[in-house]
């Protein structure tokens, strides 16, 4: 400390200052790199249309226009688009979470052994590639007459979309102590008073994590809709890009202005849940004592 | 009580167990099915042994696809888990702000893949993309991209360079899992940052990195199919003709149901040697134990 006093006071606030680059420039720049695709992504959507191929760079448009978003719905049925995928994910939500907390609630009233072979069954299905199953069940989609109707994008929740969510319950879960769910059965609880009201309520964090992230699989659900859909009426918001840019292939401002307004809600929603995410992610889903 | 439990136990699994059964292991028992069949989704499917798998090995755009595969997974895999253990760590002390700039890294992850395929759409334009700009401003070679078989492989891979909060969160949850104590001893001992890193915390933990890269493996054979699908469509000369492009095309484009779920068969057999690669490869270097 004596040396810290003696020092000029430049060397101090100069050392001071280091620590602090060192400390924040190398993260600011890291940030700064993954914000690039979503900047240039809403700073494209802002060009005017029909520009001659820039000389130099111009990141940044000169006169930011909204015209491209004006121009979207004149164009392409982007209203139909969004009210699809708003109904398929208003559907896909709700069943993904009393889904995946049913399977995992089944699985905490297990006993000890079948619950660990439970858990590696589901870790199993995990591992179960997509691809493996799109032909076989387009097949069987087709046979019960469910193609180019939104059954078939909806049905995945009754799987709870991924097996990763019921894993999140099954963490979640093991929070919520044998003494409380044997103290509630004594009083005459039923099993679905224990789900209720004795486990989910210490799992809502992993509540706003399932619905979170299933929104956002849904939300974004592409090869699905590209399987099933073909009538124009039913095409939700990814598959309707796609046919944007078949439409107009080099209309750049047009197709970022489709990006970001499929981008921003699943943006919106990630970012309510932050906090849980990226703070202490385990300790945060855990089960609390309430 | 105890029978009780488990009966309501049961209940509780129902839904998830029937809906699994109908969605995935019928399907993949279907495709064990079919791939010894001419079954063209029309029509009846007639048996036809191994006609398939013979055809498969004639097959140069079966090759081609390999290929591309194999040279994807190869580079996108390490590259993607550098950055994704090297952001962590990077991220993961506490600072002022610290989430804000963990949540900047995870945002390319929650932006839907046709949003993100749209944009390298545009950044890769060799005319009109921001990306030949700036090389271009700089004095760089402008490459035409997607138009060439290693600007296209190169292409596909910086997009899926965005994406990687899964694993970006995993090692960021590992490392708060470390005991601090840990690194309190080490730095009384003199241990500078970097050693800290190499002896302390790589090696506790390599079981993570070993499961997050045999799970990126799998995910990059099975999954890229969207950037591929509309950034490139598997050109140019089938240098992104991954895998599950090729079942697409064969399945709903050509109507081969029965050669597709050979494929299928044949990108499930080498996922899971890679998969078992990794793993004994690993135990081999003796950091799993």
């Amino acid at each position: 400390m004596a040396y810290l006093r003696s020092a000029p006071a430049h060397a101090y606030t100069d050392r001071v200052l280091s620590r602090l680059l060192r400390r924040h420039v190398p993260a600011v720049l890291a940030a700064a790199a993954f914000l690039l695709p979503l900047v240039l992504m809403i700073s494209g959507s802002l060009r005017p249309t029909g520009l001659a191929p820039p000389q130099g760079v111009d990141l940044v448009p000169a006169d930011p226009t909204l015209d491209a978003y004006r121009r979207l719905p004149e164009l392409v049925p982007v209203w139909t688009w969004l009210r699809n995928s708003t109904i398929i994910v208003a559907l896909a939500v709700p069943v993904t979470v009393l889904v995946a907390s049913w399977a995992a609630f089944g699985i905490r009233l297990l006993p000890r052994r079948p619950r660990r072979i439970a858990v590696l069954a589901v870790l199993a299905v995990l591992l179960v590639p997509v691809t493996s199953v799109w032909t076989t069940r387009f097949e069987l989609f087709r046979m019960v007459g469910a193609v180019d109707t939104f059954v078939p994008l909806v049905a995945p929740a009754f799987a709870a979309t991924t097996p990763f969510f019921v894993l999140i319950y099954v963490w979640s879960f093991t929070g919520v102590p044998d003494a409380q769910l044997e103290a509630a059965r004594l009083e005459g609880a039923s099993a679905w008073r224990l789900w209720q009201g004795v486990a989910m309520p210490q799992a809502k964090l992993a509540t706003l994590a399932v619905a979170v992230l299933a929104f956002t699989t849904h939300w974004a659900n592409f090869i699905d809709a590209l399987l099933y859909l073909d009538s124009q009426s039913l095409y939700t918001l990814p598959l309707g890009l796609q046919l944007l840019q078949l439409l107009n292939p080099t209309d750049w401002p047009l197709l970022m202005a489709g990006a970001v307004i499929a981008t921003a809600p699943a943006v919106a929603a990630f970012l309510l849940a932050q906090r849980l995410f990226l703070d202490d992610p385990l300790r945060g889903l855990r089960g609390r004592r309430t | 009580m105890k029978a009780q439990a488990s009966r309501s136990a049961w209940v509780f699994l129902t839904p998830y167990l029937l809906a699994t059964l109908a969605l995935v292991v019928v399907p993949a028992l279907l495709t064990f099915r079919y791939a010894f069949t001419d079954f063209t989704g029309l029509g009846p499917a007639r048996f036809t042994g191994l006609d398939n798998l013979r055809r498969m090995v004639d097959d140069p755009f079966f090759a081609a696809s390999l290929r591309a595969s194999a040279v994807h997974v190869a580079i996108a895999v390490p590259l993607r888990l550098l950055t994704a253990v090297g952001l962590a760590l990077l991220l993961a002390a506490p600072r002022r702000g610290g989430r804000w700039y963990r949540v900047a890294v995870y945002l390319p992850t929650v932006v839907p893949d046709i949003a993100l395929a749209l944009l390298f759409l545009w950044v890769l334009n060799p005319i009109y993309g921001p990306l030949n700009q700036v090389l271009g401003a700089f004095g760089l070679p402008q490459p035409t991209w997607l138009a060439t078989v290693w600007g296209a492989r190169f292409g596909v891979i910086l997009m899926l360079l965005f994406p990687i909060g899964e694993a970006f969160l995993v090692v960021l949850a590992s490392r708060r899992a470390l005991n601090p104590r840990l690194y309190e001893a080490a730095a009384l001992e003199g241990c500078r940052p970097w050693q800290q890193m190499r002896h302390i915390t790589l090696p506790l933990l390599a079981p993570i990195l070993v499961l997050l890269a045999v799970r990126d493996t799998v995910v990059l054979l099975q999954v890229s199919f969207v950037p591929a699908y509309l950034l490139t469509d598997g050109g140019p000369s089938n240098a992104t003709l991954y895998l599950p492009i090729y079942i697409y095309d064969q399945a709903f484009e050509f109507l081969g149901f029965g050669y597709s779920a050979m494929l299928t068969l044949v990108l499930l057999a080498i996922t899971l040697v890679l998969v078992v690669l990794q793993i004994l490869l690993v135990r081999r270097w003796r950091v799993l134990r």
